[in-house]
């Protein structure tokens, strides 16, 4: 393992893989990736359906445990850490579908989060509105996020678009270092992929920022650079131009319905 | 006389013997409620009396009709598994696309109500039924006695199981039922009727408990309870086999049938309690199961609205100066000792709905912590000669332990799992207090001292004891109060709503769930040890699952994940057992009449239905609602 992370420490990385491989009943989903997230660039996973994107995807955010190989955190080795302790290292991801506590108040999903970075969950008798300012600070987001005139209603009862900007307000609300996003697009109308797009841009500043996202627009207007999966490996990677004029990739994608 | 390890070996071979025997019902249930549970995704708590049932039916027929075993062994299992089609008709299909937990909790009220309605007919003892002439006798091996109607109970069990497994696994019509269960939708459009399939199914898997009846039926004794005790022994074989495999149910069952056969040779003690502890030990070390492949839906979603809201510091003042009020009152208009027992339950009621209804773990164990609370609390008011409070206080800790103890292990496996687990751990505490030196058996532990509090009250006089049970219970109740609103009880909301999120939020949902229901056992331990005190009795029902199912009822007739829903639900429960003392095993039937009530047209339970009048009723003035528990969208 040591001789693993002498390799590949380098500083210019915040994530980074070595031969990372997931198998599910012989059937190899992520097979020897080689993969780096460069400190404050935006990056985008794409690939055909079934090209291993979302299960690499869930290997870098715990939610899978690799079979084989090797991921580091800011050069440290946490191929075995879960995912509470990622979240704790600055690492947050969100979900394809979108993830909101349905039975809380919009205002009271932020609260959670903020609970969280102030170190104050673990109270048990104590009100969280006389607390460190996490209402206040939660009334704020929501405002910054345009949620102001929803923080009573529930969750549950948001409409898709207007979940997936709580999802994402509830996220930031940690001030991860790196936002890992599961299709951040998907499900979206148009005014709402506008939407997301601009907070999305809002978020990068300062954060290093993994998506995988079907929407070629949005790839095109928010990504550095792109990977390109298929068959749960590697097949081209760089900017978008360079990998959109690649004769693989186009040989990948050709013939299939594709937007 | 040849012997092992210094036991005879015919006794050895003997109990071995026994334990197959014994492991081959194991092996019939396990794999029915497999089945069932493979294709509806409900547990069928009903499994046991099913197979009670099936017994009972023999056993009538014999009698009353004078049919014999063999016709008994074709009857039985057809008219039972005829009901079950009714039920799943009639009732089941009512819950598909709820949380599965509705399903228990309705085949829970189903079997209260079969249990105690044949109670009630034919009485609650053991009644004999002879092994048919054709298998009487037996045939000396040379190292055992095998007697013939053992050997058969083996054989055919073992074509049972083979034959289910062979028809599931590799027909034609098991292939459609294995498809089903992965994707209804898409066998639905290739013309197969899926719900006629599933209706069938749980047909069959009900019969096949009535067939295992009518075969256990010489074996042990007829009565209406012999199935509740056997399927709790199930739930522990299903965790610990893991329900994903029919072979695995199988195998499971005779190798704890085996464990146990072996236990009761070489340390009898331990033999009723071996299989709960090897359900421990699995889930440390494979909490999937020895066969599962994988855990049960851990990270799914809630989608719908659910719980209740934080109400204002205000309205929780009025509510608790007001109950404080009335609960002063009531003993002038109301029999003390009964408000003294309803509050003991409230608090109970209210300390089960803070893991049931805030973290939705519903455990199905609770009255572990009531009643070992009550013996120990008892043991150190009478035998140590504390003063109350700390004898109050000695039993509260000890609840608290077990629930660490319990919680830690149960929280690996989730939902329907969970409360199974939970069943499973109260059943070992039932044994422990069953053959414990000090609890006094079946005869409870008596003359427990109500004794000075704090040395200079006197708790024999009635206003002083009155007075203080309402303190502890009106503490209880604020402290519920307290923990639901702090930061600590929102995580807890947020865990229960959505797994995945919270831990992608840097939570680690297991030392959460854990401390909940550490919390929640100290608070029924609470509860009690105050009981004993009142009562100066900790006894065996304070410890049985009956108990468990009783805080249920409270809970969900009430309301649950609202603060005052246990309350009323406990007085009401209290009450009906009151008035309703002379009739007997019939209160039993109306338990599991509510139940079913409760689950089919109930869900928000009293306060929860009133909330949702009163909000409807003004549109914008008050908060949300608690809604009933939705299906996890996950699967």
């Amino acid at each position: 393992m040591a001789e693993i992370a002498e390799h590949i420490k380098d500083p210019r990385f915040v994530l980074q893989t070595r031969n990372l491989t997931r198998q599910f009943d012989g059937f190899f989903a992520v097979k020897n990736v080689n993969f780096r997230l460069a400190r404050d660039s935006v990056h985008a996973v794409i690939g055909p359906n079934g090209a291993g994107k979302t299960t690499l995807f869930n290997l870098l955010t715990k939610h899978l445990a690799p079979t084989d190989g090797a991921i580091l955190h800011e050069g440290e080795d946490v191929t075995r850490l879960k995912m509470p302790a990622m979240a704790k290292r600055g690492v947050v991801r969100s979900f394809q579908i979108s993830a909101v506590f349905a039975g809380l108040t919009v205002q009271e999903n932020v609260e959670v989060a903020l609970l969280r970075s102030s170190g104050i969950a673990w109270s048990v008798l104590g009100r969280i509105s006389k607390r460190s300012g996490v209402t206040e600070r939660a009334a704020a987001l929501l405002r910054r996020f345009g949620l102001a005139e929803h923080a009573a209603t529930m969750a549950g009862n948001l409409s898709y678009g207007r979940k997936r900007v709580l999802e994402l307000a509830t996220t930031l609300a940690l001030e991860p270092k790196v936002l890992l996003l599961d299709e951040p697009m998907a499900g979206l109308g148009r005014e709402d992929i506008g939407r997301v797009t601009a907070l999305i841009q809002e978020a990068r500043q300062g954060r290093t920022v993994l998506l995988v996202e079907h929407n070629m627009n949005v790839v095109a207007q928010l990504a550095d650079t792109i990977t390109v999966m298929v068959r749960g490996e590697i097949l081209a990677e760089g900017p978008y131009d360079e990998v959109a004029a690649n004769p693989d990739v186009i040989a990948a994608y050709t013939g299939r319905a594709h937007g | 006389m040849t012997t092992i390890f210094g036991v005879p070996s015919a006794v050895l071979f003997g109990q071995l013997l026994l334990g197959l025997v014994n492991g081959a019902f194991y092996a019939m249930l396990s794999l029915g409620l497999a089945v069932i549970f493979g294709m509806m995704n409900i547990v069928n708590f009903a499994h046991g009396a099913q197979y009670m049932m099936g017994a009972m039916l023999a056993w009538l027929l014999f009698n009353f009709l004078g049919i014999g075993y063999w016709s008994a062994l074709v009857i039985a299992p057809l008219s039972v598994g005829l009901m079950g089609i009714a039920v799943e008709r009639f009732l089941l299909r009512r819950l598909y696309g709820l949380d599965h937990l509705y399903g228990m909790l309705l085949t829970f009220g189903l079997a209260l109500m079969a249990q105690g309605a044949l109670s009630n007919w034919f009485g609650s003892s053991g009644q004999p039924y002879a092994i048919p002439a054709e298998l009487a006798g037996g045939r000396n091996l040379g190292f055992m006695f095998l007697p013939n109607y053992r050997a058969w109970v083996l054989a055919a069990s073992l074509v049972v199981c083979l034959g289910t497994w062979y028809v599931v696994e590799r027909t034609r019509l098991g292939a459609y039922l294995r498809a089903a269960t992965e994707n209804p939708m898409l066998v639905q459009a290739f013309g197969i009727r899926v719900p006629r399939m599933i209706m069938l199914t749980y047909g069959a898997g009900v019969a096949l408990a009535a067939m295992a009846g009518v075969l256990a039926a010489p074996v042990y004794q007829v009565s209406p309870s012999m199935g509740a005790d056997l399927l709790i022994v199930v739930f522990a074989v299903v965790v610990i086999g893991g329900m994903g495999s029919i072979m695995g149910s199988i195998v499971t069952g005779f190798l704890v049938g085996l464990i146990e056969g072996l236990t009761k040779a070489f340390y009898p003690e331990l033999s009723s309690t071996v299989v709960f502890l090897v359900m421990a030990v699995v889930l440390m070390l494979r909490p999937a199961g020895l066969f599962g492949s994988r855990l049960d839906n851990a990270g799914g979603p809630h989608e719908a609205p659910a719980e209740a809201p934080s109400s204002s510091p205000r309205t929780q003042m009025v509510l608790v100066v007001t109950l404080a009020a009335s609960l002063i009152v009531a003993p002038l208009v109301i029999y003390p000792g009964f408000m003294m027992k309803a509050m003991i339950f409230a608090l109970f009621a209210s300390a089960f709905n803070l893991i049931a209804g805030y973290g939705r773990l519903v455990s199905f164990g609770h009255a572990m912590f009531l009643g070992s609370a009550g013996y120990v609390c008892g043991h150190a008011a009478k035998v140590w000669g504390l003063t109350p409070e700390l004898a109050i206080l000695t039993g509260t800790a000890t609840a608290a332990l077990l629930g660490l103890v319990s919680g830690w292990l149960a929280i690996r496996r989730s939902g329907i799992y969970f409360a199974m687990v939970t069943l499973a751990f109260a059943q070992m505490i039932y044994f422990v207090a069953l053959q414990a030196p000090f609890t006094g058996g079946e005869n409870g532990l008596q003359g427990v001292p109500r004794g000075m509090l704090f040395g200079w009250i006197d708790l024999s006089n009635p206003v002083n004891l009155y007075v203080f049970v309402t303190v502890i219970f009106l503490g209880g109740f604020v402290l519920i109060m307290r923990l639901v609103d702090s930061p600590f009880g929102r995580v807890l909301r947020a865990i229960s709503n959505h797994e995945a999120r919270a831990q992608s939020l840097g939570f680690e949902i297991d030392h959460y769930k854990c401390v909940a229901f550490t919390l929640s056992a100290a608070l029924a331990g609470l509860a009690g040890s105050t009981k004993a005190i009142v009562t100066q009795i900790a006894s065996l029902t304070d410890a049985h699952w009956s108990m468990s199912g009783e805080v249920l009822l409270m809970t969900f007739l009430g309301g649950v994940g609202t603060l005052l829903g246990p309350v009323i639900g406990a007085f009401v429960v209290v009450a009906m057992q009151n008035y309703l003392a002379g009739l007997g095993q019939w209160v039993a039937v109306i338990h599991g009449l509510i139940f079913a009530v409760c689950v089919l047209a109930f869900r928000r339970g009293i306060v929860g239905e009133a909330a949702a009048w009163w909000r409807r009723r003004k549109p914008h003035g008050a908060g949300p609602v608690p809604a009933p528990v939705q299906a996890a969208s996950g699967k």
